[in-house]
């Protein structure tokens, strides 16, 4: 698999919560060599089945999210500019930024207006503008803008992945499509293997609006284990020393507490070592802001774990994986299943 | 036009910087210029000849360099520090792709995800202090293999056009500007006329000092991207100017106080030629204007620009259609300009 262009094919799509369909179908694509069977549903998961064969196996299910954060357009303006609210995102990395607008036409590009310092009054530029208080610039008429652009249209950052040094990718939505192919990496690990469980790979929705699409995949395809494969993160320049942040680089980052439950984080550890993959453990206490949480209590409840990949900025324009960690991912994934007989 | 400012916006020239700048302008030139000086501060003067020569010298400014950066530090962890060369609200560079150092390595600029900060903390914009850039490096060794102290950084250059015949890309200031004047060189002149492509206008008109002084002009003409304020939220009266309204001309502003003779005479055959033109109106920021009217023995200047939004930010927005008045004005202004006062 070329991994950059593979990666690629799914971050410079768009696929805000709700409207991941755009994604879906490549992701699809993408998983349909490696399984017997690949579905769309109505939310636009993707779901892939490839049994064992074997009578009475368990199901193991492996989850990445397709959706991306982003924005929805609140007011079309009269001058040709549209208000717009953000769904998880930091404002201060918005002025001047590039948005592309999702519209029923297609995307288009516009940008976030910002007032030039020549015409700021003394202090401004010390305080963060909140959301509210933003405008999405469309470069129209006001009449264009409004035959153009509908109150609930999304927005999204703009622009495609590129790599930094050392092996390092950055972009938007690697949160969490970069996970996605993490998984892609394991099933071609695994072509051609004789397993003892039926694996079911789901590409899921809205998990950044609260894991809606993997808890309907949950209760429908029922699994015995689970693993909800995210981003965590990384560590930057402005961290602070209490901040729960992991080595770019460091590995695959196995999450331990009730969401993550200790026995089968365990056994992740033991053929991460086996293996000799790097790995971080973390603790995660309850929710672990993953699909784990929507996943675990359905259908009579479902043994879950979180194993995580390192990402720099998360929730930016700019995230920052390295490539390595991905492979490593995709490693353990792959070795973990190989050895699973469907009891931890 | 459109080119030709493309492939400026293209080019990289933070104050002290221009020289890809400039070479790209050599190369667009070179072949309808009588002459050509490129001075000690890396002006390039570019002398167009027309049929007939002037009573008196006349210059055509407009600067080659852009808001940036220079890497004041790189960290132990391999990031690098920065500080702004030209004025740039630092909430502007907050996830923002970039271009470090001569070999334009990639990097960027963001903070630290949202769920690792509080409420109060997202009141607060961060200082262009705490910021860095990021390309990867794994330590300070390393990164110093990409780039040094004291190296050019700046926004990478991303033109996309879009809406109403909008364009937004870096450095339309005042790349604009230096298209209009490639353009005029092309076209040829009335008059013999020097047309001056200028460095550091963005740290205090450094460059068009120094052409000003050579050039002893009795006649200016300064051509600008300045700051269209025309969004929601500004009041009507502080916008400065508006997109839409074409070409842009000055009165007065920090620098300068512009004969208002001189301004009437010519915007008066600006409107017989059905040139669509405003005033500005604002008294915030300066241009080379400032430094050209007091060379020699004073010389009557013509403050022109096209209305950008967004100036000094990776995203300066132009409206094409405005484009191409400024170009009809600076063309009248050149071949007009001349009196006998």
């Amino acid at each position: 698999m070329e991994l950059v262009n593979t990666i690629k094919s799914l971050t410079d799509r768009y696929g805000v919560s709700g409207d991941e369909y755009g994604v879906s179908a490549q992701a699809a694509e993408l998983l349909r060599p490696y399984m017997d069977r690949v579905e769309v549903d109505k939310l636009g998961n993707v779901i892939g089945y490839r049994s064992c064969g074997k009578e009475g196996a368990k199901k193991l299910l492996l989850d990445a999210h397709l959706d991306q954060i982003g924005f929805v357009i609140t007011e079309v303006l009269e001058e040709g500019f549209c208000r717009f609210i953000g769904m998880g995102v930091d404002p201060r990395m918005l002025l001047g930024s590039e948005l592309t607008v999702l519209t029923k036409e297609g995307p288009i590009p516009a940008v976030v207006s910002c007032i030039p310092p020549h015409l700021q009054k003394a202090g401004d530029n010390k305080k963060a503008l909140p959301i509210e208080e933003m405008v999405l610039d469309l470069g129209m008429s006001g009449e264009k803008a409004r035959e153009t652009v509908r109150v609930g249209d999304y927005a999204a950052f703009a622009g495609e992945a590129f790599q930094l040094k050392n092996d390092l990718l950055c972009g938007k939505s690697m949160d969490d499509r970069a996970c996605f192919v993490c998984i892609l990496l394991a099933l071609e690990e695994l072509q051609g293997k004789e397993l003892d469980v039926d694996l079911i790979v789901l590409g899921s929705t809205k998990e950044e609006v609260g894991g809606h699409g993997a808890r309907a995949r949950a209760y429908l395809d029922a699994p015995d284990y689970a693993i909800a494969i995210d981003v965590c993160h990384a560590r930057t320049g402005d961290n602070k020393p209490e901040d729960r942040v992991f080595d770019l680089g460091g590995g695959p980052v196995i999450g331990f507490g009730s969401n993550s439950m200790p026995k089968f984080a365990r056994r992740l550890c033991e053929v991460a070592r086996a293996k000799e993959i790097p790995y971080q453990p973390e603790a995660v206490p309850a929710h672990s802001g993953t699909n784990a949480w929507s996943i675990q209590p359905i259908e009579g409840g479902v043994c879950t774990a979180v194993v995580s990949l390192p990402l720099r900025y998360m929730h930016s324009p700019v995230e920052v994986l390295k490539l390595k960690d991905m492979k490593h991912v995709g490693h353990l994934l792959a070795e973990f299943t190989l050895g699973f007989d469907g009891n931890l | 036009m459109k080119e030709i400012l493309k492939q400026l916006c293209a080019a990289n020239g933070v104050p002290g910087y221009e020289d890809e700048v400039r070479e790209c302008i050599r190369e667009m030139v070179e072949p309808y210029a009588d002459e050509i000086i490129e001075d000690h501060l890396g002006n390039l003067l570019v002398l167009k000849k027309g049929a007939k020569p002037r009573k008196a010298p006349m210059m055509v400014c407009a600067h080659m360099d852009e808001v940036g950066f220079l890497i004041s530090r790189i960290t132990s962890d391999g990031m690098f520090k920065i500080v702004p060369s030209g004025g740039i609200d630092p909430r502007v560079l907050v996830g923002r792709r970039m271009e470090v150092g001569p070999r334009k390595v990639p990097g960027v600029i963001s903070l630290k995800a949202i769920h690792l900060t509080t409420p109060e903390e997202r009141k607060v914009a961060p200082g262009i202090d705490t910021l860095y850039i990021d390309i990867g490096a794994s330590s300070q060794k390393e990164a110093e293999q990409y780039a040094r102290v004291g190296d050019y950084a700046t926004f990478q250059s991303r033109w996309v056009e879009f809406g109403d015949e909008r364009i937004r890309s870096k450095a339309i200031d005042d790349r604009i500007g230096c298209a209009v004047m490639v353009q005029l060189i092309r076209e040829g002149v009335e008059k013999d006329t020097w047309f001056a492509f200028v460095v550091g206008e963005e740290i205090g008109s450094r460059g068009a000092q120094a052409a000003a002084s050579r050039l002893k002009p009795r006649w200016g003409l300064v051509i600008e991207g300045t700051t269209a304020a025309d969004i929601p939220g500004v009041r009507e009266h502080e916008r400065s100017c508006f997109q839409g309204g074409g070409a842009v001309v000055s009165l007065a502003d920090r620098g300068s106080v512009y004969n208002r003779e001189f301004v009437r005479r010519l915007t008066g055959k600006a409107d017989e030629a059905g040139i669509r033109w405003q005033y500005r109106a604002s008294m915030n920021g300066s241009t080379d204007a400032g430094v050209m009217h007091q060379a020699g023995e004073g010389a009557q200047v013509f403050g022109l620009a096209a209305p950008v939004r967004y100036i000094h930010s990776a995203s300066n927005v132009l409206h094409w259609p405005d484009a191409e008045e400024v170009l009809k004005m600076a063309r009248l202004v050149v071949k007009e300009a001349e009196c006998d006062d």
